[in-house]
């Protein structure tokens, strides 16, 4: 009979101490997984949505740099102005090697004239665009026409419908491009042509006419030149033109970091209550395995097996458990963030993506090594002393 | 085989119960017709099948938990497993539930009800599977 | 076979209290014996037999079996020496309870350091047939009796051919008729393996089993 045998008859020997250790690794993996997979699917978010932005630096107007990156972040509507003047001052500032205009607009609240309620539309220059326009050209190889629109990966039209109707305007869905888990997922993009004819059709086709400030801009996208300090430009930005704000990419959704620094810190310092909680359960757990068990080792050490070979048994009991519940607790918590990610998003305020397979991966052996590392810490020391005892001691009742 | 049996009643409990808190109906939306009548969104009849689905999971976990037959067992971690498998398959694809992200039947009660299903179909399959090893103990 | 040479064995309590539980003992057994230890309880006779086995280390004096002398071999040696040459029966239940009748017998041949007791499934089958329980092969011992359970322990300890069989009070649990079929199981094996046999007990009705008998008192051979 094998060790790996005569160990998995010994775990079905004892279906309580099993389970008790079983739960115990669930926890902690599940635990230590969702908890990483949830920061990593934060950050994999921030890092598709800055590139999604593609701008070394966004430039909005002075005040409203937190509901410009709560609407890029969350999809929560901004409408900001700007004088369209201003674009030219950036043109010309030194260092700036693209700048390209947007404007934020949003859908009405339960208004019939639109499909969809309160939804973020950008709208691009597509003379001057570098964020879309790649996008299109790689997919479709032509820009958006009059009336067509991309949009974020959660838009759809609805079903029964050939287009999505906004202030009475039918804009034709060209395409939807590819999940960041921010609001650009839930944003609409159009040419300023169709905004603008759209604000026109909106004065008779819907409730309440899409107001487009008038020689306004909402925020001005803009790309250095290559080997310039965005922070040079930055800096330049500020000093040419006045009533704005630059927002370095890096340095963007600055308010979103924070919180998740806040949330990691309290993740981290759950987890590491749990963890040292487990292992302290785990220890009397296995302490009290080998007191019950000592007379059977006894036994064993009589019979001819060797301190070695009862203390890999021991160690095997723990590592076995310690692998079933630490995968159970990775595919369950790893399976529970999946199907709540909408939920997540909603109630911690953050952007989340689910990470590709490789990257979730690495946090799945990372799991199953703290699942591990925590059973068999635990089991250590009692599997030692037992299996070092002197087994007429161990005999004795 | 008791805990097995009282861990599928507690899942049919929130198959059944937990969508009628969390469907558009309870949240008090619905679709207006053309001619002004309200009518309900397709969650709120995922929610109503789901009870079709729970009331015999409280049944069927009852017996696992009192049966003592292998056979038995075996029969019922087979009705089990294809219970769980309707109680997902429900919201995800026979029904389904609003589309949009933001709602509460999508964000929350068809996660809740794929879980619930899941779980379902795998301590049933577990009961399937134990029910091939041990002895059988005579009926009383 | 056994040579203990003025061995003694030393517990110590807590708040310093010490108990001599064997003193300066010296006894020899020969091949072939059937040696009785008799002796009250706590006269120092079961930790005679542990001592004799290398299940103790003594507090002094030297234990040689089979001429080799146990406490300076490693553990590995001491270990695969007490596998091949020693089979045990206890007083308790000795069984392990996850194993089957037939997985305890053949468990002490997996220990063997060469192969994993291979060919030990059809020695085991026999030892359980000459122990009278060859259809009790696929039985846990929560499915046995306490007479049932000793006898497979009694196949148990002779899987690997031991030269020496040790038993500690191996039928106090036992009731008469158990008793008998037991001890008989035992001159049998003495008599037709011709196994060295230590027995320990506290029924002096036994002593006509064994070819000599010592009394232990106070942790000494009483004279």
């Amino acid at each position: 009979m094998s060790l790996l045998s005569l160990t998995w008859r010994n775990i079905r020997g004892n279906a309580f101490r099993s389970w008790v250790v079983f739960l115990c690794a669930l926890v902690v993996a599940g635990f230590a997984l969702s908890t990483t997979l949830i920061m990593r699917g934060a950050e994999n978010s921030l890092r598709l949505a800055l590139a999604r932005l593609g701008a070394d630096i966004v430039v909005v107007p002075e005040g409203s740099e937190s509901k410009v990156e709560t609407a890029l972040l969350m999809g929560t509507p901004a409408t900001v102005w700007m004088p369209q003047e201003n674009m030219q001052k950036i043109s010309a500032v030194p260092g700036v090697a693209v700048a390209s205009p947007q404007l934020y607009l949003s859908t009405l609240h339960d208004a019939s004239c639109c499909t969809v309620p309160d939804m973020f539309l950008v709208a691009y220059d597509p003379a001057t665009d570098f964020t879309i326009q790649p996008w299109l050209k790689r997919r479709f190889g032509n820009d958006l026409k009059l009336g067509e629109a991309v949009g974020g990966t959660h838009i759809f039209v609805p079903p029964g419908e050939q287009n999505i109707k906004l202030y009475g305007y039918f804009v034709s869905l060209k395409g939807n491009l590819e999940p960041t888990g921010t609001g650009l997922d839930q944003s609409l993009f159009f040419t300023f042509d169709t905004a603008r004819d759209m604000a026109r059709i909106s004065h008779t086709r819907a409730e309440r006419a899409l107001q487009i400030m008038p020689d306004s801009i909402s925020a001005v996208l803009v790309k250095v030149v290559p080997g310039t300090k965005p922070q040079d430009v930055a800096l330049g930005i500020l000093h040419a033109v006045p009533g704005v704000t630059p927002i370095e990419s890096p340095n963007m959704f600055q308010a979103y970091r924070k919180q998740m620094a806040g949330l990691l810190k309290t993740t981290l310092a759950l987890l590491t209550i749990t963890w040292a909680l487990s292992v302290v359960l785990l220890g009397l757990v296995f302490s009290m395995a080998a007191n019950e068990r000592r007379r059977e080792i006894g036994v064993l050490r009589a019979l001819g097996a060797r301190r070695e070979y009862v203390f890999k048994s021991l160690l095997a009991e723990a590592v076995l458990l310690a692998l079933a519940g630490g995968a159970a607790g990775i595919a369950l918590g790893a399976f529970t963030i999946f199907l709540f990610r909408n939920l997540l998003i909603s109630s911690l305020g953050i952007p989340f993506l689910f990470p590709s397979a490789a990257p979730l991966l690495v946090l799945v052996g990372g799991g199953l090594v703290v699942a591990l590392v925590s059973v068999t810490t635990a089991a250590l020391v009692p599997a030692y002393r037992i299996s070092h005892q002197d087994p007429a001691l161990a005999m004795r009742e | 085989m008791k805990i097995v049996g009282v861990i599928l009643i507690a899942l049919a409990i929130v198959i059944a119960v937990v969508p009628q808190f969390l469907d558009c109906q309870s949240q008090g939306r619905a679709i207006t017709l053309a001619d002004g009548r309200l009518i309900p969104m397709k969650c709120h009849w995922t929610a109503v099948a789901e009870i079709a689905l729970g009331v015999p999971l409280v049944g069927l976990g009852a017996l696992l938990a009192l049966s003592k037959r292998r056979e038995t067992r075996r029969a019922l971690g087979v009705v089990g497993a294809m219970l769980g498998a309707f109680a997902i398959l429900l919201p995800a694809a026979l029904i389904g539930v609003c589309a949009m992200n933001e709602m509460l039947c999508n964000s929350v009660m068809q996660p809740t009800l794929i879980l619930a299903g899941t779980l379902v179909m795998v301590i049933s399959l577990g009961a399937f599977g134990f029910s091939f090893g041990g002895k059988e103990v005579e009926p009383a | 076979m056994i040579t203990l040479h003025e061995v003694s064995k030393t517990y110590r309590l807590g708040k310093g209290s010490v108990v001599n539980a064997v003193c300066n003992v010296s006894l020899e057994v020969p091949r072939g014996e059937f040696l009785v230890i008799t002796g009250r309880s706590g006269s120092g006779k079961t930790t005679l037999l542990n001592l004799a086995a290398g299940l103790t280390q003594p507090t002094q004096g030297q234990v040689l079996l089979g001429g080799a002398e146990i406490w300076r071999l490693a553990d590995r040696e001491q270990s695969a020496l007490r596998n091949r040459t020693i089979g045990f029966v206890f007083q308790f239940p000795s069984l392990m309870p996850s194993l089957t009748a037939l997985e305890n017998v053949r468990l002490p041949a997996t220990f063997e350091a060469s192969g994993r007791g291979n060919g030990s499934a059809a020695r085991a089958a026999e030892l359980l047939e000459l122990v009278g329980l060859p259809e009790k092969a696929g039985s846990y011992p929560r499915q046995l009796s306490a007479g049932q359970q000793q006898r497979v322990v009694v196949a148990r300890s002779l899987i690997n051919r031991p030269e020496l069989l040790l038993a500690d009070e191996p039928t106090s649990d036992l009731d008469e008729k158990t008793e008998i079929e037991i001890m008989s199981l035992f001159r049998d094996i003495h008599l037709t393996m011709g196994v060295t046999i230590v027995m320990v007990t506290h029924t002096s009705q036994l002593i006509c089993y064994g070819t000599r008998a010592i009394e232990m008192a106070a942790g000494t051979i009483r004279t």
